[in-house]
């Protein structure tokens, strides 16, 4: 009996399909549903809406929003010195015009949002955040999406696009919880799945491998499956290394900005101010304040903390309550450790590398309706690129645009028909890890190809155990060395539908690690340091570099094309003043 | 060293076929075994510590552990459900001390067994 016929085919016709049911997912749900509420629309979901992805332990704070004073141009204008005077202006300008409307929203589903004595001014927390007792955010916005009359699969995960013609016509995918594979045909289809966690070797291991700062569960799917598609990509090369409290790899604004807690090195010094006050001191662009510590550290002047001991018992419950709405690991942490943070300063440290176009730029190429390269996809949130401090609201806000331009194009699109051999085809793919047996004494389970893909960028594409730094040669060593894990697929062995989601996870993520690669080695200049530390070319380049990377893989030759896009300034003013 | 279930407390909430943890985890971790009628977690190694399936569990069953890399024995963290208003935390240290915090929250109730969806997906296309 042929091996895929216990597997029930499930076919999904929609006007807007949207892959992921996170943070841009659920507003996009809603956004579709209210402007155009004759559309069907449908989410694929690879956990439970309700508590799935970034934000299943909570947040804080909103940290993109315009308080008093600020307008979308000076949003633009610091993210672009933020990252180093290359963004896309036209994208970043465009999201901070609906944080307004999406944290409005939002908060009119039952966020609270804390408020001043006057009850109506949001509470601040920094120049672009406000503070939120967001425990239950996710939940939140899952419900805004079931009351939109959204259909949403749970347990859902998505393998692959459907492209005929540079068109995009739906997605493949197979249950987690039963023997079911999903062929959706849509008008119009929106990536969401968020970036990649799990390239580099993370900051512990064994039974504390998956206490990272990102989501363990974002594993690349949606990079993954638009490489596959001839979707193209840019600045992969601006990696996120997240500075976070040491261990437990909690997020320091919650302590910088919320407990006001300058940084100190091992020596009692504030080196922001000493060694880097010419960019801003405390204040500097986010990946300096990542690569200041580890110099520090690298240089002998370890460990690096930020500095709580002026907080009161007040202050001290305060900074607590923070971390248990959004990571209450952190509060564990001070009490399995016996540590106060009004005595003793906060520890933090650099995490591994991720790809995340939430905070850097790494993801589609998309234009400002969030359409990607391929007609009738698009993309938004942690996986769109171009657009770095999206955080909470700017995935929002993506989210929002892409629903509103979705809606417009599903009424100039019919459905298409997928041919029966591209699904048998897809079938054999997903499958195969379940239906392999080696008759070897040694099986290839997925987190062992996992630990082989992360030794390689470890050790080649700049690890955190090199200081996060990288050169030419051992670039193109990692290049080589990730050329030869495809032909290692067919080794890996899965034995129930949860595995299956971890050897996909898996093979995802070399996609995105080759695409990585190539964009690191492309790139022939320091433009973000700690993200990007070219040991070859340590220096920034203007005059040759202002530019994007771009890639793109051939579908038909799989051959990875890289190429460059003009940097387009749009709001005037130096580019690294923000 | 991430999430234990309590085998004293947990009861598998009943008859249900995917209970909240089993339902609410991201990474599809937590499982509930239908012999010993009780909910356990199926690789230590990938949980993120996310609290998604604690604090849902009716029998409060369910305890946050960091690992002991990372953290020493005894203390704990643990989320009361007061209303949908209002969530608890009580907060232990490794010397016995409690300290609670009440934070308003809007807590989305979460049923013990998910109803099925109204409609099953068409089957419609010819494929």
């Amino acid at each position: 009996m042929d091996q895929l016929a216990q597997f029930k085919r499930v076919a999904i016709d929609t006007d807007v399909l949207i892959i992921g049911g996170g943070t841009a997912g659920c507003l996009a749900a809603v956004e579709a549903r209210e402007q155009f509420p004759h559309l069907k629309v449908t989410i694929l979901e690879k956990a439970h809406v309700d508590r799935s992805g970034c934000l299943a332990g909570g947040m804080n704070a909103i940290n993109a929003y315009l308080n008093a004073g600020e307008t979308p141009d000076s949003f633009t204008k610091f993210v672009r010195a933020d990252s180093m005077g290359i963004i896309r202006e036209d994208l970043v300008k465009s999201q901070a015009e609906l944080f307004e409307y999406c944290v409005k929203k939002v908060e009119s589903w039952g966020l609270p949002v804390k408020k001043e004595a006057d009850g109506k001014t949001y509470m601040v927390r920094g120049r672009w955040n406000i503070r939120i007792n967001g425990e239950s955010l996710k939940p939140i916005i899952a419900r805004g999406a079931r009351n939109s009359g959204a259909q949403i699969l749970n347990w859902t995960v998505v393998t692959n696009l459907v492209v005929q013609d540079g068109r995009a016509v739906g997605a493949f995918g197979f249950n987690v919880r039963k023997q079911e594979f999903v062929i959706a045909r849509a008008k119009t289809v929106l990536v969401c799945t968020g970036g990649a966690a799990g390239l580099y070797r993370p900051n512990n291991q064994h039974d504390a491998q998956h206490k990272t700062w990102y989501c363990p569960f974002n594993t690349g799917a949606g990079y993954a499956m638009g490489i596959r598609a001839g979707a193209e990509m840019t600045s992969f090369e601006m990696r996120y290394i997240a500075l976070r409290t040491k261990d437990v790899i909690a997020p320091t604004g919650t302590v910088a900005l919320g407990a006001n807690a300058p940084f100190m090195n091992g020596k009692g010094e504030n080196f922001m101010q000493t060694r880097w006050a010419h960019l801003g001191g405390d204040r500097a662009p986010t990946p300096i304040r990542a690569y200041a510590p580890i110099q520090e550290i690298k240089e002998g002047r370890g460990p690096v903390y930020l500095d709580t001991t002026h907080l009161d018992r007040e202050g001290v419950r305060k900074l607590k309550e923070a971390f248990l709405d959004m990571y209450p690991d952190q509060v564990l942490y001070w009490l399995a450790n016996e540590m106060d943070p009004g005595v003793s300063p906060v520890e933090v440290q650099t995490t591994e590398p991720y790809i995340v176009g939430g905070h850097c730029q790494s993801g589609y190429w998309i234009d400002v309706n969030r359409e990607t390269t391929i007609r009738n996809l698009f993309a938004a949130g942690d996986v769109a690129g171009g657009a770095p401090y999206k955080f909470v609201s700017g995935c929002w806000a993506e989210g929002v645009i892409a629903a509103r331009a979705m809606g417009k194009r599903a009424g100039d699109v019919k459905l298409a028909d997928v041919p029966g051999d591209l699904v048998e085809r897809e079938m054999r793919r997903v499958y195969a890890p379940l239906f392999y047996r080696t008759k070897q004494l040694a099986q290839l389970r997925p987190p062992d190809f996992e630990h082989r893909l992360q030794k390689i960028l470890e050790e080649y594409a700049g690890g955190s155990s090199t200081f996060f730094e990288m050169n030419e040669e051992r670039l193109v060593t990692a290049r080589k060395q990730l050329a030869r894990l495809p032909e290692q697929f067919p080794f890996i062995e899965a034995h129930d539908l949860h595995d299956l989601m971890l050897a996909h996870s898996v093979m995802d993520r070399v996609d995105v690690a080759q695409t990585l690669v190539e964009h690191l080695i492309a790139r022939k200049e320091t433009r973000w340091p700690g993200y990007q530390t070219r040991l070859d070319y340590p220096e920034r380049d203007d005059a040759k570099w202002s530019v994007f990377i771009n890639s793109r893989k051939d579908p038909a030759t799989g051959k990875l094309e890289v190429l460059t896009r003009p940097y387009e300034q749009i709001v005037p003013g130096s580019r690294y003043e923000g | 060293m991430p999430v234990y279930v309590d085998n004293d407390k947990c009861n598998g909430c009943g008859s249900s076929k995917e209970p909240p943890c089993v339902r609410m985890c991201p990474g599809d971790l937590m499982v509930k075994d239908f012999t010993t009628n009780k909910a356990y977690l199926r690789s230590k190694e990938d949980c993120w510590n996310c609290y998604a399936c604690v604090k849902p569990c009716p029998q409060e069953a369910i305890e946050m552990r960091l690992s002991y890399q990372i953290g020493y024995f005894n203390a704990k963290v643990q989320p009361h459900i007061l209303s949908s208003e209002l969530i608890e935390w009580e907060c232990t240290d490794t010397q016995g001390n409690v300290e609670r915090f009440r934070i308003p929250t809007k807590y989305v109730p979460i049923a013990i067994d998910e109803e099925p969806p109204a409609e099953e997906p068409s089957t419609g296309a010819d494929i």
